[in-house]
């Protein structure tokens, strides 16, 4: 831990940094939920060494709150295509023409309302993040491999699949916060209650169950199975609270893997294995996914703070309503130690949402999150890289920094 | 009426040594009545225990409790303390856990120990050599015994699941709003958390087609229960008007599909062909069928049942009665039986058992048994076979 904050204080130039990235700091990919002593106490190390970074180098770099300009130095190559520089979800989007329709198919079954319950999600209206991440490394893998740019149809169905497993868990996150709305409409429990919701839900996860095993491949089901059990265990991490506030932050960051990269990880990764047998391939897909889905989980923790409802399409300041401290909250409670006491209580008292809301806004705490993010991006960025060049590898470096710069 | 066929061919398969004759098996069998059960009612629970108790030895080990057996962990800990906090509400999750906790036996949990046992009945595939490598104890592999405990933890999930409220439609008497929606939150986790051991113990089974076919069933499950809640729900006004066979096909999905193709998996992973699968499917949803009917005519043939019990307007003795007599009568029955708004059961059931809906049930659950025993006959005689006859004579001994 020693070692690597000093490796960071005397690479404090970030030009310099950019250019001889070394060995990853090991608290930034985050835990890979094998050594978890390890991982805490890389965590942490990660914790305490963003605090310094930015004190040290504020002036240097004047962290604004969506600063995507900065982001260009920390391109480690350029698009080096052809093609335009397009929209990586334009690019996505083309391959997934027909996912709502084909996830509709899945849950085609008698009881209608049940049926439309099911499918309410499936609108099309929702940012297809994930199918649109799981196509795009799905061609930069077969690109990678043997120069095919097509995507197979069992890539394609993970695409539907990572969708639906997360639309399951969605419904459900929705009744056990009791949230009355979702991407600017109603949710499923304010409309149906709460009874027919979770079975909405289970009905999802086994269309998406029988999906995945007409795929065929055993890796692959054991994989993605994997993102079920993390994301039920992500909830659980958030039941639970650390009094400690340096455990917090790596409770934070587990919880944050959990519940949203895994997902992303570990489809990029069944489509990777679908592709190409290579296991460095996969690998690199992986943390891929795994740092993009943080940095992205992050953004969202942010957001909720500095964003407003409509844009969003759900009530704001919805974490600390939960009772949830997220990363702004953590970064902002290093400053001012009294938001402890709200931490503990989850602020549960009333006034307690606005004063933690007002000590975040006065710290740097979205600053801090933000920059974290970054780093997280960035090392997306440096593992997707080690890939074959394609359009869809350009697209899923521009992708990661559209992680960065989304305002909804 | 006459003997159902089952009763005639049962001698034969009386095996295991030490067991007592099957009191059923006495001349006043004649024609069906619920008066004259009164003597062996009350040796029913015995004769049950009995038969599962043996059943246990030839798998192996009690299976009661499978399905908390695998919850043995860090959760665990931690639902048990959330669990806890709700002592002293009204949510219906205190009450599916005290279900879970105590004797399963008197709860008929049997979807564990019926995999188990059709396992064992089929034994190796005699065409199929490659499961030869496989670990095998007391004669089931244990992919088999994975398997029974996966059926075990989809059957408790969605019985967790099942326990979850509207809190629109929470009056005060069900107690504080917060305790409510704790509960539901809890009752989820827990409920997704048995689903996700599931999952993760299917992709185990390294068999995509045993994926498939639990996966379905799962989906099965989840209509099941669906429409039983949509039902539920109407209790009120009485206006749901399913014939039996809607009312069958209703009761495959919520009960029948699970351990239906659970026994087929089953059959799957020891790699047995397509007829012998079939025969295990079969099995399992006949069985399946007849115990839930069995469980429904419970209130219409015990004796001593108070007053106040109540009984689901849609099992199927109801069912089979509304439709002999048809709606209108019906729906005028249930206005006699009405007293302030409120239902009489007492009343309704002296009207239920007055007409043929008891008797078509029972015949219905016989009917059942047959073909589940018609089923095992494909398979070669064992102890396992034995233990599965026993278990349908069991719930369509009437009962």
């Amino acid at each position: 831990m020693a070692s690597s904050w000093w490796r960071w204080r005397h690479g404090c130039s970030w030009r310099r940094a950019a250019r001889t990235p070394g060995p990853g700091s090991p608290g930034l990919t985050g835990p890979s939920g094998q050594h978890p002593a390890a991982a805490v106490r890389a965590q942490m190390s990660c914790f305490y060494l963003v605090k310094s970074l930015t004190s040290a180098c504020l002036n240097m770099y004047s962290i604004s709150r969506l600063h995507h300009t900065t982001s260009a130095v920390f391109c480690y190559s350029k698009p080096r295509s052809g093609e335009k520089y397009t929209d990586p979800f334009q690019l996505g989007r083309r391959y997934l023409k027909g996912l709502y329709e084909d996830i509709r198919k899945e849950l085609l079954i008698s009881p209608i309302e049940l049926k439309e319950m099911s499918e309410y999600y499936f609108d099309g209206k929702g940012k297809a993040f994930r199918p649109v991440i799981v196509v795009l490394m799905a061609r930069a893998c077969n690109s990678h491999y043997n120069n095919s740019r097509d995507v197979q149809a069992s890539q394609r169905s993970i695409a539907l699949i990572a969708e639906m497993i997360h639309t399951a868990s969605l419904v459900h996150d929705d009744v056990i916060d009791d949230a009355s709305s979702r991407r600017g409409k109603h949710t499923v429990n304010k409309i149906w209650g709460e009874k027919k919701a979770v079975l909405a839900g289970d009905l999802i996860l086994s269309a998406a169950s029988i999906a995945l095993a007409r795929i065929g491949n055993t890796t692959v089901i054991s994989i993605l199975t994997q993102v079920i059990e993390d994301l039920v265990r992500g909830e659980f991490l958030q039941l639970g609270s650390k009094e400690n506030e340096n455990e917090r932050f790596a409770h934070y960051l587990e919880k944050t893997f959990k519940k949203t990269a895994s997902l992303i990880a570990n489809s990029c990764k069944a489509v990777s294995v679908l592709g190409c047998p290579d296991p460095v391939v996969h690998e690199i897909a992986y943390q891929y996914g795994k740092n993009v889905g943080i940095a992205f989980q992050l953004i969202d923790d942010v957001l909720d703070f500095t964003s407003c409802s409509e844009q969003m399409g759900k009530p704001t300041s919805a974490d600390l309503k939960l009772g949830l401290a997220t990363g702004p909250v953590l970064f902002a409670c290093q400053q001012f130690p009294e938001m402890n006491a709200l931490i503990m209580r989850r602020f549960s008292l009333p006034g307690d949402v606005d004063r933690a809301r007002q000590y975040v806004l006065q710290s740097d705490g979205v600053q801090q999150t933000t920059y974290l993010a970054q780093r997280y991006c960035h090392e997306a960025v440096r593992e997707i890289s080690k890939l074959r060049p394609s359009p869809e590898r350009d697209a899923l470096i521009q992708l990661s920094e559209t992680v960065l710069t989304r305002d909804k | 009426m006459s003997l159902p066929p089952l009763l005639l061919r049962s001698p034969r398969h009386l095996r295991a040594p030490g067991r007592p004759r099957r009191l059923w098996w006495s001349p006043s069998l004649g024609p069906v009545s619920v008066g004259s059960w009164r003597g062996q009612s009350s040796k029913a629970p015995a004769y049950w225990n009995q038969v599962v108790s043996e059943a246990e030895k030839i798998v192996g080990y009690p299976t009661s409790f499978m399905s908390l057996r695998c919850l043995l962990s860090d959760e665990l800990s931690n639902i048990a303390m959330q669990v806890r906090k709700l002592v002293g509400t009204q949510h219906p999750l205190l009450t599916t856990a005290r279900g879970l906790v105590q004797d399963s036996r008197n709860n008929l949990q049997l979807r564990g120990l019926v995999v188990l046992l059709i396992s064992k009945a089929a034994g190796p595939s005699s065409v199929n050599a490659s499961c030869q490598n496989y670990d095998m104890v007391s004669g089931i592999y244990s992919c088999q015994r994975s398997l029974a405990e996966i059926t075990e933890l989809i059957h408790t999930a969605l019985l967790v699941h099942r326990g979850i409220v509207n809190l629109s439609e929470l009056q005060s008497s069900d107690g504080p709003l917060k305790d409510m929606h704790f509960g539901n939150k809890i009752a989820i986790l827990s409920g997704d958390f048995l689903l996700a051991n599931a999952c993760n113990g299917l992709a185990l089974l390294q068999n995509t087609k045993v994926v498939e076919l639990l996966a379905s069933a799962l989906r099965d499950l989840v209509q099941g229960v669906y429409h039983e809640n949509s039902i539920s729900a109407k209790e009120d006004s009485i206006t749901n008007d399913i014939g039996i066979s809607t009312w069958k096909e209703q009761t495959f999905l919520s009960h029948g599909a699970l351990l239906a193709k659970s026994c087929q998996a089953a059959m799957e992973l020891a790699k047995h062909d397509a007829e012998v699968q079939d025969m295990a499917f079969q099995y399992g949803k006949h069985m399946a069928m007849s115990h839930k009917i069995n469980s429904d005519l419970q209130p219409f043939i015990k004796e001593k049942t108070s007053d106040s019990t109540t009984f689901n307007l849609n099992s199927a003795p109801v069912v089979l009665h509304q439709e002999i007599l048809g709606r209108d009568l019906w729906i005028k029955q249930i206005g006699e039986a009405q007293e302030k708004g409120r239902l009489d059961y007492a009343k309704l059931r002296e009207a239920i058992k007055a007409g043929k809906g008891v008797t078509s049930a029972i015949d219905l659950c016989r009917y059942h048994g047959n073909k589940a025993l018609a089923a095992l006959e494909s398979f070669p005689p064992s102890e396992a076979r034995s233990a599965l006859e026993n278990i349908v004579f069991a719930v369509t001994r009437f009962s």
